[in-house]
């Protein structure tokens, strides 16, 4: 086996460079390594001296990541290798700890031609900053004209590293993602109206409490949180801290250094006292707290809309008459109020120093970004896979799942004007989901909806190190307060040391850039 | 047998009750995944399902069973773990033979073997050096390198010490040469030795989770615990943090999650109770004598 597969190896080389038309008078050590190099990327000998281009487009390797059906063999892999000519082996990145695994490839310099993860900049600014990438600046002004029309200018800046472009960014779909649900029918057994402020927030809260529609005798809370987001989507709108840095007097602020989140903090802790906010929510998961909502032990949950139909599944299995709805963006005492939108990217693509055809990959991504091929691969055929009506996009399931669901996975830039707009059919494939996603992004006035203002920002080294930890001590601050552990006046000591574990550089650093950038 | 006393009744049943109730809580979580394979998702989301399946469904099982990339992963495991237990069981069992004879030089040898099990040259020069072996993307990377377990060689080594060396020199008088005696006196005297040790190969490959990870970039050969990792891992919180919203859509359901837990580990359970007899009887024989 072991042997047999070596004699394979050198006769495929053989016909490679047969093919190539250049003899190899190298003697037989030389012959294995070429072997196993040509193994690696079979057409590169050929594509060097091919006469035409049309016959000798290289196959590219492709490193994506993890997803659980396979690249290679999901159907889109074939449309888009007749669309543009090339084939490609996808590989993809394991679901754990990717980014250890990707550290290893690029250092041990695996030849990849496109490389996409996701749209965390920290990861691909070190790469870029390290001379691990491809300088894309000159291919894309050679190779790029559709890739240059479908991206904006200010996208190609967020990605900028040293005044270069090592990526083609997937900028997200602007949306807000997550909201509080109310149990509706909870409302109409009291004969409540759907609260629009705070207070009338509250009130609904204690008459859930006191009244106990659910009929689960009278010590359950009618509302719980994620121990791991205890910074609640909504509320947090109501005290102008909606998004993770918010707008103050011509700043950003992120929530320590702002004076919402004191009253936040103070807000649900008296939640807490008063019982209306689950005892136990410090150590609910994701999964918890969906259990409780969906066994009717509370009747409020943050929950975004992509979990809609297996929540309602279940809440419906459970109690066929119960109907959820999203809360309106609440009202806080000064009419603050709004939920924070996603923004930033979905996916970066690059192409490392390793790579064996960069210009090649380059058309690659140019050709699936021509318009009719992108729109191929966004939501496929009209009448087979989606139909068109009113300038809306609608999926025909199950076909467009099973041949589309996955195609955000093969995306490698985006057209940005149209994109969004195909999008949504992938949102529209249950109508429960489809409404809930509608009702915060369509139905919600505008001013309802915060924009993120971090989303496209360069990448901004201080704060990406050390965000993550900084979100965590935030956490872990707040649900100190709301248990009462810490009284909401810690705060300013607690800002203090907020600064001193990064968070003053991070303050500097990313209004150094809002000063620069002028909005 | 002595006639047993009421203390010793009591202390028996004692210690029955105990490790039943072991028994019981380590088996509860099997239970409950097993349950969650075959119960319906509306009844895993809102947290119905304990000992007893609810609202009993084999979709799961069978969506499972019947994804392309499970019966892939599952072929690239039994393939390298059959092939892999029958090199490295010979393999070992003919290195150890002669490690175990008293000859000039042989204790330097164990000395080099020893070390290998104290030092390595760390994960990126290993990989580095796989790849300079055009070993990356093979299936052989799982089965060569950790071919000898220099563990398992010493307990084939000093189970073939503790065989009397007259069998070898009777053999020798009626004109055996060196490998007749291995494989027709030692090899099948060490039956128990053999068979403990080719499960704990068998296991060992089958269970491998951190070669493949490491080594196997190619889709179409990844193994099957790379495949359940995958699966289980991508739900895991810590990774939906850079997720998409897409990614978040197309997330596999708790449901599908637990019915790939049961289907990888299944087939091994069933491997389990017909080797367990020399499991038990070979490391007690082994280390015993040795």
């Amino acid at each position: 086996m072991k042997y047999k597969k070596g004699w394979s190896l050198l006769l495929c080389t053989g016909l490679l460079l047969a093919a190539a038309g250049c003899g190899s008078s190298g003697n037989n050590g030389n012959g294995n390594k070429e072997a196993a190099e040509a193994t690696k990327a079979p057409a590169s000998a050929a594509a060097t001296t091919a006469p035409t281009e049309d016959t000798a487009k290289p196959e590219l390797k492709s490193l994506n990541l993890w997803s659980k059906d396979d690249y290679n063999t999901y159907p889109l892999a074939k449309v888009i290798e007749e669309k543009t000519g090339y084939k490609v082996k996808y590989e993809m990145l394991p679901a754990d700890k990717a980014m250890d695994k990707l550290n290893l490839l690029i250092s041990s310099g695996e030849p990849y031609d496109v490389i996409t993860i996701s749209g965390e900049k920290a990861v691909y600014t070190d790469y870029a900053k390290m001379g691990a990438l491809v300088d894309l600046t000159p291919l894309i002004e050679e190779y790029g004209p559709n890739i240059k029309a479908s991206i904006s200018e200010a996208s190609f800046d967020a990605v900028k590293v040293d005044g270069k472009i090592f990526a083609i960014p997937n900028s997200s779909s602007q949306f807000a993602g997550a909201d509080l649900m109310i149990r509706q029918d909870w409302l109409d057994k009291l004969g409540l109206k759907t609260p629009t402020t705070l207070d009338e927030f509250t009130e609904v809260l204690k008459a859930f409490k006191e009244k106990d529609p659910g009929g689960n005798g009278s010590s359950g809370a009618p509302m719980s949180i994620d121990g791991g987001l205890a910074t609640t989507a909504n509320i947090t709108g109501a005290f102008g801290i909606g998004t993770s840095w918010n707008k103050l007097d011509g700043k950003l602020v992120p929530p320590p250094l702002h004076p919402g989140f004191k009253e936040y903090l103070t807000y649900m802790a008296d939640l807490y006292k008063q019982g209306l906010l689950d005892k136990e929510f410090a150590v609910n998961k994701d999964a918890t707290l969906k259990e409780k909502f969906t066994s009717g032990k509370i009747g409020v949950i943050q929950l975004p809309w992509y979990d809609i139909p297996s929540v309602a599944d279940a809440l419906n299995a459970n109690f066929p008459d119960a109907k959820f709805v999203y809360l309106p963006a609440l009202k806080g005492k000064d009419g603050q109020m709004g939920l924070g939108m996603s923004g930033g990217f979905d996916r970066l693509t690059f192409i490392p120093k390793s790579a064996k055809h960069p210009e090649d990959a380059i058309k690659w991504i140019n050709a699936k970004l021509d318009k009719d091929t992108f729109k191929l691969i966004a939501i496929g055929e009209e009448g087979k896979h989606h139909t068109y009506k009113d300038g809306i996009y609608s999926p025909i399931l199950p076909l467009f799942t099973d041949e589309r669901g996955n195609a955000s996975n093969y995306l490698t830039g985006i057209d940005e004007k149209l994109y969004p707009i195909y999008w949504q059919a992938r949102v529209q494939k249950d109508a429960r989901l489809f409404a809930g996603f509608s009702y915060l992004n369509n139905e919600l006035p505008a001013e309802a909806r915060i924009a993120d203002p971090l989303a496209l920002a360069p990448s901004l080294p201080e704060y990406s190190k050390n965000n993550a930890s900084l979100n965590q001590m935030i956490n872990d601050f707040a649900v100190k307060v709301i248990v009462g552990e810490e009284s909401p006046d810690a705060v300013d000591a607690f800002a203090e040391k907020y600064k001193a574990a990064g968070g003053e550089a991070s303050y500097k650093e990313v209004n150094d850039w809002y000063a620069a950038s002028g909005k | 047998m002595t006639k047993r006393t009421k203390g010793d009744l009591v202390l028996d049943t004692a210690v029955y009750f105990f490790l039943i109730l072991l028994g019981v809580i380590m088996l509860l979580p099997l239970i409950n995944v097993l349950s969650k394979a075959v119960s319906a998702e509306w009844a895993i989301t809102s947290g119905k399902v304990g000992i007893l399946p609810v609202g009993f469904q084999l979709d799961t099982m069978k969506e499972v069973i019947s994804s392309s990339t499970f019966i892939r992963a599952f072929g690239v495991s039994v393939g390298v773990t059959v092939v892999g237990t029958i090199i490295s069981i010979l393999m070992t069992a003919l290195t150890a033979y002669p490690l175990s004879k008293r000859l000039p030089g042989i204790p330097f040898i164990m000395v080099l073997f020893i070390f290998t099990m104290l030092f390595s040259g760390g994960l990126i020069p290993n990989y580095l050096l796989m790849r300079q072996l055009h070993l990356i993307n093979n299936l052989w990377v799982l089965i060569l390198p950790g071919m000898i377990s220099v563990f398992n060689l010493l307990v084939i080594k000093s189970y073939y010490e503790s065989l009397p060396e007259a069998l070898e020199e009777s053999a020798r008088i009626d004109g055996a040469k060196t490998y007749t005696i291995l494989f027709r006196i030692i090899l099948p005297l060490s039956m128990p030795v053999i068979a403990t040790i080719a499960l704990f190969y068998a296991v060992g490959f089958w269970n491998d989770y951190f070669g493949p990870m490491i080594y196997i970039n190619d889709t179409a050969l990844k193994t099957l615990q790379l495949y359940l990792q995958d699966v289980v891992m991508d739900a895991s919180a810590a990774n939906a943090v850079n997720k998409s919203v897409d990614d978040l859509m197309n997330m596999s359901p708790e449901g599908i999650r637990a019915a790939t837990v049961v289907a990888s580990t299944v087939p091994i359970l069933f491997v389990y109770p017909f080797l367990q007899k020399y499991f038990i009887k070979g490391v007690l024989i082994g280390s015993v004598k040795g």
